[in-house]
C-alpha cells in the first residue's frame, strides 16, 4: 500500500512515539518485531507531525531517531497531534462536510431520500458528481448518531434526521488548563482545535506527556469505572514480549506526578486480589457486564489505602505489613526540610524529636516503594531501619556503592 | 471512540479552506496557507491533490464551494463527557462560569475515580474566595497585557510589593501549585495576600526579560533493576538525548533549568548506585558533599 501521512491503527504507532520518546536510543536495526518498511513509515510520519521535536543521532550502530521535548516550553502538548490523523475514505470526507451542510441546524429534520437530493444537488457541479447510495448513507448517519452528532426520530414509519443542539461557546483558558492536567485532556485538545489559534495563559512544570498516548484505552476504563462494569483488556508484558488477555474489575486510575506512569487499579478474579496495571501497557479494553459486587471490591481498596506509598498491594489477605523508619537531621538553616518530610509523607507518620531533628514512619505492603524518596535524604539519614532485613541490606549496600561510585571510600567503580 | 477522524487535523483544515470558500473563490496560495497553519509537514502534498482531483468534492475547480454555509459541529457525546468530567473538578471555580454542564450525559469520569498519589500535601487552596479572584485577575492581565500590583509575605514575615505584568501562570501537578511568571517575578500564587490592577505607568522597557539560565547534567546509567526505563520516564518531561554506551550502560544528557538544581540534584540521589554523574564538575561536587554529609551521619 501506498505511504500515507494518516494512519488506521494508532496502536502501532503508540509504541513507536514512546520508543522515540522515552527511550530514543535505537537505531532502525534494532526494531526487530518491525519491518525495515514499517519504520521508515512510521518514522516518516512522526518527522511530519511532530517536525521540530524530532532529532537525528549518527552512532556507531546507525542513525538513531528520538523525540525530544521539554515540555515546560510548550504550551500544548504535542503528542496531541497524533490523535489527529485518523485515515478516512474519499467519500468519508465528502459526505461528512455535506451532510452537516444540508443539516445546518437543530430544528430542522430531513428524511434519508430528502437528504440524499440535497446531496446530488450539491454535487451536480463536479464533473463525475459522487453517487452515494442510501445503505451508505444510513451507515454515516448511524455512526453520527451513535458519536451525538445527529439526532434520529421516527416519524410514522419514516426516520428523520436532524443536527444536534448546537455547542456553546466554551471557556479556552479553562479548556488550555485541563486538557493539559486531566486524563484524555486530547478531547479538550480537539475542543481547542474549533477556535481561533492563540497562546495559552499556562505553562507546566514537572508535565509529563506520555499519558497522551493511553486515552483511549482509559476513556474505555472510565466509562466502565463509572457504570460499574467489568472489563477484558489485552496487555502487554514487555520483557517476555508476550500479550495477555486480562478480565478485571477496574476500580481507580492511580497517577504518578514524580516519574508519569499511570496505573489502572482493578481486581483480578483469577488472582483473587486488587493489582495495579501500568497504563501504557494496556493494549485495549472493552466493557463487560455490571458487576454486582462493584461496591465491595471498591470498599476493599478504599481500605487498603492508608498502608500503600505507591501502588503496591496487599498480596496475599492477612499477610504482615512492612514496617519503615528514618531518622533525619537539620540545621537551624534547614527549617523546609521538615516541612518536605511534612508534604511528601503521603501515609507516613511524621515526629518530630527536637529543633533539629525529625523521624518518619510508615507500615506499608511494600517498603522497597518508599526507597527512592528515602534516598533523596542522603546527607542528612541518622538512623534508618526496616522490618524486611534484606531491603536494610541493599538499602545500605547502594549506599556503598555510591561512595564508591564517586571515589568517597570504597574501590572507585 | 477518541481517534477519529472528525477530530482530525485534515477534516480542521477542509473546514477552514471552506470556510474561506463560501465568502471567496479560494487559490492554491490561500490552500496552501490554510494547510501549513493546521496540518502537518507533508499535508501539501496530499490535500491539494485530493481537492484539485475532484476525488473531495468539496472544492469546485473556480476555487468556490458547493457547500452553503460555513462548516461547523455540534459536541460529541465524548466531548460532553469530558467536558462535564472538567466542571466536576474543584479547581474549575477559578475560571468563573464555564457552561460545561449536559444534563444528556454522564461525566467521564469524576474526581474520585483518579488518585494522584505522590502530590505534596500542601498545594495551593482552589477553593479560597481571595485565591479564585487573584486567579482570575492575573489570568485577564496575562491576556490583556496590562500591570497588576502584587503583595506577598516574604519568609522574614515582611510584606513585598511588586507591580509587573504577567508573562504566564505555571502549574506543577507534583506541588500542586501555581506559579506568577513575569519578567524578573516568579511567585506562588498561593503567597499573593492581594493582588489588584495597577492604574499607575509601567515603563515596559524597563523591565528585565525572564529569561531562564539553562544547565544540562550528564550521567551514566546502568540498566539495573530495572533502572533504564525508570530513570528515562522519570526525566523524560525534560530535552534530553540517550546514548547506548555499552552492555546495559546508557550515558543520558539533561538539559533543564538552572534555578531547579537542587531539586535536579535528589532527583539523581533518589536512583542510588544506578546513576553517576560524568559532568559537570560542580555537579559533581554537590553529589560529593551530600554523600561526605551522608558518611559523617554513621550510615
Amino acid at each position: 500500500m501506498a505511504y500515507s501521512e494518516l494512519i488506521k491503527n494508532f496502536n502501532r504507532i503508540r509504541d513507536y512515539m514512546r520508543e522515540f520518546y522515552v527511550y530514543g536510543f535505537k537505531s532502525r536495526e534494532e526494531y526487530t518485531g518491525k519491518s525495515a518498511r514499517s519504520y521508515d513509515d512510521e518514522r516518516r510520519r512522526l518527522e511530519s507531525w511532530l517536525g521540530d521535536y524530532m532529532h537525528f543521532r549518527q552512532t556507531a550502530e546507525g542513525k538513531n531517531v528520538f523525540i525530544s521535548i521539554d515540555s515546560r516550553l510548550s504550551r500544548h502538548n504535542p503528542l496531541f497531534k497524533a490523535w489527529k490523523t485518523k485515515s478516512f475514505t474519499d467519500g468519508d470526507i465528502t459526505l461528512h462536510f455535506i451532510l452537516f451542510d444540508i443539516l445546518s441546524d437543530s430544528e430542522s429534520a430531513l428524511n434519508i431520500s430528502e437528504i440524499t437530493g440535497e446531496i446530488d444537488r450539491r454535487l451536480a457541479c463536479f464533473s463525475e458528481p459522487r453517487v452515494f447510495d442510501e445503505s451508505t448513507l444510513r451507515k454515516k448517519l448511524k455512526e453520527y448518531v451513535s458519536q451525538g452528532l445527529i439526532v434520529s426520530e421516527k416519524k410514522g414509519k419514516v426516520m428523520y434526521y436532524r443536527r444536534s443542539e448546537a455547542a456553546p461557546s466554551l471557556n479556552r483558558d479553562a479548556l488550555d488548563y485541563f486538557s493539559e492536567v486531566l486524563p484524555c485532556g486530547v478531547i479538550g485538545s480537539y475542543l481547542l482545535d474549533k477556535g481561533e489559534v492563540r497562546k495559552s495563559c499556562f505553562a507546566f512544570k514537572h508535565h509529563y506527556i506520555t499519558g497522551a498516548m493511553d486515552s483511549e484505552v482509559l476513556y474505555s476504563v472510565f466509562t466502565a469505572i463509572r457504570e460499574k462494569r467489568s472489563i477484558t483488556m489485552e496487555t502487554v508484558n514487555r520483557h517476555k514480549d508476550r500479550i495477555t488477555e486480562n478480565h478485571v474489575i477496574p476500580l481507580k486510575l492511580m497517577v504518578s506526578a514524580q516519574s508519569g506512569r499511570q496505573y489502572l487499579m482493578a481486581y483480578t478474579p483469577r488472582f483473587n486480589r486488587i493489582t495495579a496495571f501500568r497504563t501504557d501497557n494496556i493494549i485495549s479494553a472493552g466493557p463487560d457486564d455490571v458487576c454486582e459486587s462493584y461496591d465491595e471490591f471498591h470498599r476493599k481498596f478504599e481500605e487498603m489505602l492508608p498502608h500503600m506509598w505507591g501502588v503496591c498491594t496487599e498480596k496475599r489477605p492477612g499477610r504482615s505489613l512492612q514496617h519503615v523508619e528514618f531518622t533525619i537531621r537539620y540545621s537551624d538553616e534547614e527549617k523546609h526540610i521538615p516541612g518536605r518530610l511534612e508534604r511528601e509523607k503521603r501515609c507516613g507518620t511524621v515526629e518530630h524529636s527536637d529543633n533539629n531533628t525529625s523521624r518518619f514512619f510508615a507500615d506499608v505492603y511494600d517498603a522497597g516503594e518508599l526507597i527512592p524518596w528515602i534516598r533523596s535524604f542522603i546527607c542528612r539519614i541518622t538512623d534508618i531501619h526496616f522490618s524486611d532485613s534484606a531491603l536494610e541490606e541493599r538499602f545500605k549496600k547502594d549506599i556503598e556503592d555510591m561512595y564508591a561510585l564517586y571515589g568517597l571510600g570504597g574501590e572507585e567503580q | 471512540m477518541i481517534f477519529s477522524e472528525i477530530y482530525g487535523a485534515y477534516y480542521n483544515t477542509v473546514a477552514a479552506i471552506i470556510s474561506e470558500a463560501v465568502s471567496h473563490p479560494v487559490s492554491n496560495e490561500d490552500i496552501r496557507k490554510i494547510i501549513e497553519k493546521h496540518a502537518f509537514g507533508e499535508s501539501i502534498l496530499t490535500i491539494p491533490e485530493a481537492i484539485n482531483a475532484e476525488r473531495w468534492q468539496l472544492i469546485k475547480p473556480d476555487g468556490t464551494t458547493p457547500i452553503e454555509g460555513k462548516p461547523t459541529l455540534p459536541l460529541s457525546t465524548l466531548q460532553k463527557r469530558w467536558l462535564k468530567a472538567v466542571a466536576c473538578d474543584p479547581r474549575i471555580k477559578l475560571f468563573g462560569d464555564v457552561n460545561f454542564d449536559f444534563p444528556d450525559v454522564e461525566p467521564l469520569f469524576l474526581p474520585e475515580d483518579i488518585i494522584v498519589f505522590d502530590k505534596y500535601s500542601d498545594g495551593d487552596n482552589y477553593e479560597d474566595g481571595e485565591y479564585i479572584s487573584n486567579f482570575r485577575l492575573i489570568t485577564d492581565a496575562i491576556k490583556n497585557r496590562y500591570p497588576i500590583k502584587v503583595i506577598t509575605i516574604n519568609r522574614k514575615g515582611k510584606s513585598v510589593c511588586s507591580v509587573l505584568i504577567p508573562d504566564y501562570l505555571e502549574y506543577s501537578e507534583k506541588d500542586d501549585k501555581f506559579r506568577l511568571i513575569a519578567p524578573g517575578h516568579i511567585i506562588n500564587l498561593g503567597r499573593i495576600v492581594k493582588c489588584k490592577k495597577s492604574n499607575k505607568p509601567f515603563d515596559i522597557g524597563r523591565v528585565r526579560q525572564s529569561r531562564k539560565k539553562t544547565a544540562s547534567v550528564s550521567f551514566e546509567l546502568s540498566d539495573e533493576r530495572n533502572a533504564l526505563e525508570r530513570v528515562l520516564l522519570h526525566f523524560a518531561h525534560f530535552e534530553k538525548s540517550v546514548e547506548r554506551i555499552g552492555e546495559d550502560r546508557y550515558f543520558v544528557t539533561i538539559k533543564y533549568d538552572n534555578d531547579d538544581e537542587t531539586e535536579m540534584l535528589i532527583r539523581i540521589l533518589s536512583f542510588g548506585p544506578m546513576i553517576k554523574v560524568t559532568a559537570p564538575g560542580c555537579f559533581i561536587d554537590l553529589i560529593k558533599q551530600r554523600l561526605l554529609a551522608q558518611k559523617s551521619c554513621g550510615q
